[in-house]
Formats: C-alpha cells, structure tokens, sequence
C-alpha cells in the first residue's frame, strides 16, 4: 500500500446562506439578530453612530477615555460592585472605537445575555463619570499609549496617517490618539462627548440562538431613556495622492528590524470596487501564497510575514502594505516590494492567482464565521454601511463572479506605485543611508 | 435587581464523539455537527520542544515550518494554495507539549483536507530540500526577531522558563529555541525528526463540524492507511518533580522598557488534574477581569499597577507542572520595590484570605464563558478533542473540565496556594527602563 498519488476532488458543496436575520423596532431603537441554532453563547452590540471621527482637534483620544471610563461606576454602583455584577454572569464589557462607530459589546451564556445587556446599557447610557475618576483613567490611558508606543509599529503607523491624511483633520491623526493629544483632554470634553453621541438609541446587534431570546426585552435594556435621532452620515474624503514617491525614516535605535509601512490613500468602502479591489490586494498581499509572501518570505526569507491590503472606512480608504524585515536587509525588502506592487499594478493578476483569491474570500464567509461574536460583528459592518440583510450572500456571489480584467483594472486604478509613502521604523544609523534610492527622505516627527 | 446563576453544565461536550483506531495505530475522532457547512481537519503530534536535546533548540517549531514546503505529492507552496484556494483557513502550532496542525474548510473539501494531511505525514522526507531548510531558518530567525526580541519585555518567557525548571528538564528552554541551535540545524536531523516521531501511532487526527463518523473512518483509512507505524518511539526526558522550587530564583533585567514591570512565577501541577484546575480558578480569582484581587487591589485600590497590564494566567502544560504566571508594571512615579510588595501581599492574601462566594462564583461565571467560546467553532473543538485524547487518552473526557472547574471550593484554591504558592519557591523577574548593561 502506498499514499494516495492524486488530489481528490471536492464533493458536494452546500449552499451557502448567513444566518437568518431578525429585525424589531422597539423602545426607541432597531434591534438586528442573526439566529445561531444551537448556539450556547451569545453576543450583543450596541452600536452608536460616536466614531473618533467627531472628537476635537487636539483631543483626539478622548472617546477611548470614555470608554474606558464607562466601567468606573454608574449612577447605580460603583466600580467594584460593577464589575462584579457583569463578571458575574460570565460576561466582560468590550467597549472600542474606530473610526466609525463607538460599539459596547458583551457576550455570555445565552440565559445570561439580558442581564449583561442591561448592565451594558447602564454604563453606556448612565455612567457616574467622576470627574477624579475620569482624570485618572485619562493619565493612565497616556501612560498605557506610552507602552504602547515604545512598541515597533503604533510611531510608523502614525508617521503614514499623518503623511496620507495631512489635510484631513481628524484622519490625519491616529485613532486612538497619541500621548500628548490624550494628555491634554479634559474632563469636560469626555462628559462633553458622552452627552453628545452616547445618548442617542444606536443600534442593538444580537448573534446567538434566539429562541432563547427575548429581543424585546434585549430592546429595552439597551435603548431606555434614550432619545434623538440618528445622525446624517458625512460624505466620503476623496482620493488625495501625492505627486512623487516619499521616504520617512522612524528612528528606532538598536532595532534588529525594520518596520515597514508602505501605502497611499484609496476610495471609501462604498466604492462600487470593493470587491476587485479586495481581490486585487488579496492577490499582491492577502493569501499566505500571495505575490508579496511569496517572494519577501518563501522565497528570500527577509520576513516572519508581509501583509497588503485595503482598509476602508464610511468616509476613507487607503492601501497599505506591512511588514517587519531584518535591519541588514531592508533595502532589498523595500526594492522587492515595491517590485510586486508595480508588477501587479501594470500587469494586473492572472486566472491562477485569482482562482485561490475568489475561494478564498467566498469560504471565509463561512469559515471565519462561526462564533456569535463574528456574526454580531458582521451585522454591524450592515449597519454602518447600509448594507442590506442579504449582503453576505451578494457578496459572496461578487467574490465568484469576478474577473481577471476586472480585477486587473482595479488593481491599475487603485494601485499607485510612484505615489507611495514609505514610512521605515528601524535603526537610523544603520539605514538611513540605503534609504536614499526610494525617494525624498525625511525624518519623522512622532 | 437579582442577577441570576450562570446554568449548571452537565456536559462540557454536548456534541457527539465517536472514536476508532486504524491498524498503524492513528487515533481518529469525529465529532458530527452539520449548523454550518464548514469542517475542521486537526491533527496533534505528540511531539514537542520537551523532545529536543541539548544543542537542537528550536528544532521541533523549525520542523512545523518545513510541512508546510511541499510533500511527496505535493508541490512547493501547494499546500497553502490548495486550502486558501479551496476557501480554507489553515495554521499549525508548536509549544512544550505537542504540535498540531489544522485547516477549516468548506465541508465539500474535507477529502482534500485529509489527502494534504496523509501526504505530509507519510511523505514529507523525500520533498525535504536543503533550500527549503535554509529558507525557512530565516524565516523563524525573524519570527524570533519580531516576537522576542524586538519587543519591550518580549524575552520574558525565555527568561522565565530556565528560572522555573532546572538544566535538562524538558521545560527548561523555550520552543523557539537560540539563534545558535538554529543556525547549526541540518537536514539530514529534520529528516530523522519526521521519520522518528511524524509516525501515525502517534498522532490524533480529529474532524468536527459537516461529516459523518463512518465517512471519515473511511476516508482516514483511505488516506492514512497505507502509512507504517514506527516502532518504539522514544519518550521525551521525564519531567517529574518533586514538588516546588526548593528556592527561591530571581533575575533583574534593565533594558529599553518604557516602565518598570516584574513577572512572578511559580511551578503549580500538572494541566489536567485537580490541583490545576483548582490553578485555573485561582488564576481567574486573582488576575483575571476589572473584579479580580490584582485588578481591585493594585489597579484600583492602591493604584500602583497599570489597569491595562495588570493580571494572572495558568500555561496549560501537561507533561510537568505547569507554570502560573503573575504579571503588573508599575504606574508613572511607582518604584518596582513597591509594586513588588503590593504584589507579594495579593499573591498572600491567596493563603490568609479565603476566597469569598462572591470571588468564586464570578472566577466560575468567566471559565464558563471561556469554555464555550473555546468550543463555539469548530476548529476550536477540534483542538480540544485532540488534546484529551493524546494527552489523557479520551477525548471524551473534554466533556468533563467545565464541571470539574465548577466543582472547585474555596477551600481546593487556599490549599492549592499553601501548597505552590509560597515565597519561597518564587521565581521572579523584574524589568527596569535603563541602558542594558
């Protein structure tokens, strides 16, 4: 007996469906539930329309203190008593914000959702927000920023946002602020911002076996004592690109690698390319079999991993490429990179490479799908950007049908090679001078 | 308002479970469960970083690399090409104990998922290639670049792991193992690596989600079949102890740390018996979430501990006793002294002050959560059902860990922490900002 010589061929496939989704308005405000058979945990959101995007210049920052103030205490108990009450049904709260949406999010048991709902919403909508409190978690959210920061990879990130998005106020500085914007906000602007964009009803997003679930009751809990209307959406920032190529040195020294940040503005995630574009930067730098793994790690051996892609926000996008390669070898690690970016750029991709990119993200939907967590956040993303409830399957069908010219073209429209930022965190001492040949270098101010 | 009690778990593992065991003696679980059209293919090597002698660090994880570069029928690069082109997600892991590999596919591709896994198992060796070898030593020399050294504190569990066990105990070196060891790896020692321990005795192959116990019977005696078993497969060196460190270990690090933080450490049980699931409490109880002793006491209280950097975990290790690991890095202005004294006094209030009610069931409501999400997809039931059945021998016995955790009383935890827990079988390590000397 020996191996079985020859690859075997799929069976049948079944149809792929998300889960089926339930709507309810009730209380002020839109409950959206995926139904999760059998399911023994369950998550839920609350997704408010109070995104980093409506801090203050100068501030920027200040909607991560609040929510990292939201745990200490609410006008029912104090912190202790609080955390002891969610922890206690086996639930943690998981506030976060990006650039979008201000999201509380909880899951628990199934028996147990309401409960942590209502504890959720309690600190959302009635947080006590001592002044004392709020100043300390404040200075401990620089200090934690510093920690962060020390890290390779939050000053490069900064450094490209900051070149990409120079003219775009609130987008040119990082999400979560950095140490000196947190610094200087102010008790005031965290009540301030609370009073502002946490009041209103928002959303309440809901994945788990929902006959379990009473959604009405999950309505409640989330929207009382809420009121206002949702807010106009902002229209989308444009396609900004500079007229050359530009190099930004991050010192870090000692480093025994270099940061590598590549990248230059793209369309919002409304752009009727989403899905080429995704498939274009699966091609160059999504797949492990990618363009870019392939020649910078399998190939050269200069990498752990190197990733490109798009991200895409309701009013920004922008590509980017990242890696950490050797410090001796940064210099080849750029010319190659930027070698494949080009190539991909003129040549656009082949039937192959975007056979694997297509299944790829067409599995994934069901793959990466799995958990109440995944699937709340997924309705979410509907949310945010007005997607309909049978999204998932549309997309899916995108991912299928596309084509290599398509998919080329988006890559030629969306792929900008002599406009890229460079943003390199590594030992200046050592590479500064080998920097020279990828265009006007600058250092950094981060 | 009454908040209600997390539900009494009969069951950890209300899924099926059916076993068997192919003539070359390859342990196969199926676990049925058709919600969604997706199926995990998980295999654990009952090999590790505990196997390697001295001078072969890191050999066991650079092997993981290699099976992903190409076997006997399958090319170079193919076999990442053909699950994510297939729609699959895929990985593998090493640490201490084991090695696994796994792929979650959509459930039409489960066949393909088993042919790569039998290819790579009976048919690495022949694609094995000194360039492969080369390429991928590079590779994971960047890998440990960009975990370990590149990072503040990144070196911590290397740092850590010699102080908690003694020269030529199979804990004392880290997976990753010394730029050194990897720099000397040759291939003619991965090859004898994968015929002496990639043997189907000793593996577990494990599919859960979209298919059925008899048809992947089948297909595993399809695929699998044909591989010989390896006789005699030599154990790893013996990891008994007998009992904590008999001292007290320290080190004090000054490196480019942006605060300073402090790593206490000490030598528990083994994963998988009582004293360590009265750990994993304890662990919950003291370092886990905003109403844990570390996070209510240092964080809160005091406030001389970082809210964010602030905690306790259990390493799930069962071939020696376990590690816990205590971890908080001082606030602006806080010197290390008393950050250390703060810490020592919560790591002792685990022996003068019994947990309260209120302390345990909130420690039990967390791992109960943390139990069904490790169990919420299919991969990660996967994982779990091959653990238990390589290392206690039944996967079965997954089902029983949730109500084994519940069934911990206050009184297992301080009795735990009388026994482990004491100062003086401590290993602590310490980091201050400064120049490295």
């Amino acid at each position: 007996m020996t191996l079985v010589t020859s690859r075997p061929a799929p069976g049948a496939a079944r149809p792929y469906a998300f889960p089926a989704v339930r709507r309810i308005s009730a209380h002020g405000g839109t409950v959206i539930a995926a139904h999760l058979p059998g399911q023994i945990l369950a998550s839920a959101v609350l997704l408010l329309d109070a995104g980093a995007a409506r801090e203050t210049a100068g501030r920027e920052g200040t909607a991560t203190v609040l929510a990292k103030s939201l745990e200490e205490g609410t006008r029912k108990r104090d912190s202790a008593a609080y955390a002891l009450a969610l922890e206690g049904l086996g639930a943690e709260l998981a506030p976060s914000v990006d650039w979008d949406a201000f999201r509380v999010g909880v899951s628990a048991p199934g028996p147990l959702l309401a409960g942590a709902v209502r504890l959720a919403a309690e600190a959302a909508r009635t947080p006590k927000l001592d002044p004392a409190d709020v100043a300390r978690v404040r200075d401990d959210e620089v200090t934690a920023l510093r920690m962060d920061w020390a890290q390779p990879g939050p000053r490069a990130d900064a450094a490209l946002r900051g070149d990409l998005f120079g003219a775009d106020g609130r987008y040119s500085r990082p999400l979560h602020g950095d140490p000196t914007s947190v610094a200087a906000v102010t008790v005031e602007d965290v009540l301030a911002f609370h009073e502002a964009w946490l009041l209103r009803p928002g959303v309440l997003l809901v994945a788990g076996d929902l006959d379990g679930l009473d959604l009405d009751a999950l309505a409640e809990a989330a929207f009382e004592g809420t009121s206002g209307e949702p807010l106009e959406p902002a229209g989308p920032l444009g396609v900004v690109l500079p007229d050359r190529r530009r190099t930004i040195l991050v010192d870090r020294p000692g480093s025994v690698q270099s940061t590598l940040r590549l990248g230059h503005r793209a369309p919002e995630r409304a752009t009727p390319d989403y899905v080429p574009m995704t498939l274009a930067a699966t091609v160059l730098g999504g797949a492990f079999t990618s363009r870019l793994n392939h020649l910078i790690r399998e190939v050269k051996g200069y990498t752990y991993g190197i990733r490109g892609s798009y991200a895409m926000t309701r009013r920004s996008g922008r590509f980017e490429v990242a890696a950490g390669v050797q410090t001796a070898v940064t210099a080849p690690a750029i010319r190659d990179t930027l070698g494949e970016i080009a190539r991909t750029e003129a040549e656009g991709v082949t039937e192959a490479e975007l056979e694997v990119a297509r299944s790829w993200r067409a599995g994934q939907l069901s793959v990466e799908m799995q958990t109440p967590g995944a699937i709340a956040g997924a309705l979410a993303s509907l949310v945010v950007h007005g997607l309909p409830d049978d999204y998932y399957e549309t997309l899916r069908r995108e991912y299928l049908e596309a084509t290599v010219e398509r998919v080329s073209q988006a890559a030629a429209d969306h792929l900008s090679t002599d406009r890229l930022t460079l943003v390199v965190e590594g030992d200046g001492a050592v590479i500064r001078d080998e920097l020279a040949e990828f265009g006007d270098l600058a250092d950094a101010e981060v | 308002m009454t908040s209600p009690t997390a539900p009494v778990a009969t069951t950890g593992y209300p899924w099926p479970i059916e076993t068997t065991r192919l003539a070359n003696g390859l342990r196969v679980v199926v676990s049925e469960d058709r919600t969604a059209p997706v199926v995990c293919v998980n295999l654990w090597y009952d090999v590790g970083s505990r196997h390697e002698p001295p001078g072969q660090t890191g050999f066991a994880h650079l092997f993981e690399h290699l099976m992903f570069e190409g076997s006997q029928h399958v090319r170079k690069t193919e076999h990442m090409k053909l699950v994510q082109g297939n729609g699959g997600s895929l990985n593998a892991t090493t640490n201490p104990d084991r090695t696994n590999y796994f792929e979650t596919m959509p459930s039409e591709h489960l066949e393909l998922a088993l042919w790569l896994e039998a290819d790579r198992m009976g048919g690495l060796v022949p694609a094995l290639t000194q360039e492969t070898l080369d390429n991928q030593r590079e590779v994971v020399k960047n890998e440990r670049r960009q975990r370990y050294e590149n990072v503040p504190y990144g070196d911590a569990w290397l740092r850590l792991l010699p102080l908690l066990y003694p020269p030529g105990h199979p804990y004392h070196h880290a997976t990753i193992g010394s730029m050194e060891d990897l720099n000397a790896a040759d291939l003619d020692t991965f090859k004898a690596f994968h015929q002496q321990y990639y043997a189907p005795n000793n593996a577990v192959l494990t599919v859960v989600g979209d298919a059925g116990a008899a048809e992947v019977f089948a297909l595993a005696e399809k695929y699998f079949g044909a591989i010989a078993a390896v006789p005699d497969i030599p154990p790893a060196p013996d990891g008994t102890l007998p009992g904590p460190a008999p001292e007290p270990a320290r080190e004090e690090v000054t490196a480019a740390v942006p605060a300073p933080r402090i790593y206490l450490s000490h030598r528990t049980y083994p994963f998988g018996t009582k004293g360590y699931d009265a750990m994993t409490v304890l662990a919950t109880v003291l370092g886990n979430g905003r109403g844990s002793r570390l996070y209510q006491r240092l964080a809160d209280g005091a406030r001389i501990a970082q809210p964010d950097y602030i905690g306790a975990y259990g390493v799930d290790l069962a071939h020696a006793p376990a590690p816990l690991i205590v971890t908080a890095t001082a606030k602006d202005g806080v010197s290390l002294e008393t950050l250390e004294a703060g810490l020592s006094d919560v790591m002792r209030s685990l022996i003068d002050e019994p947990v309260t009610d209120d302390e345990l069931n909130r420690a039990k409501a967390l791992l109960t959560t943390a139990w069904w999400r490790q169990v919420s997809t299919a991969g990660g039931r996967a994982d779990t059902l091959g653990r238990y059945a390589t290392q206690f021998g039944d996967p079965a016995a997954a089902a029983e860990r949730l109500a084994q955790w519940l069934a911990i009383t206050a009184e297992d935890v301080t009795e735990a922490a009388k026994e482990v827990l004491r100062p003086e079988s401590r290993v602590t390590l310490t980091y201050l900002p400064g120049e490295p000397s």
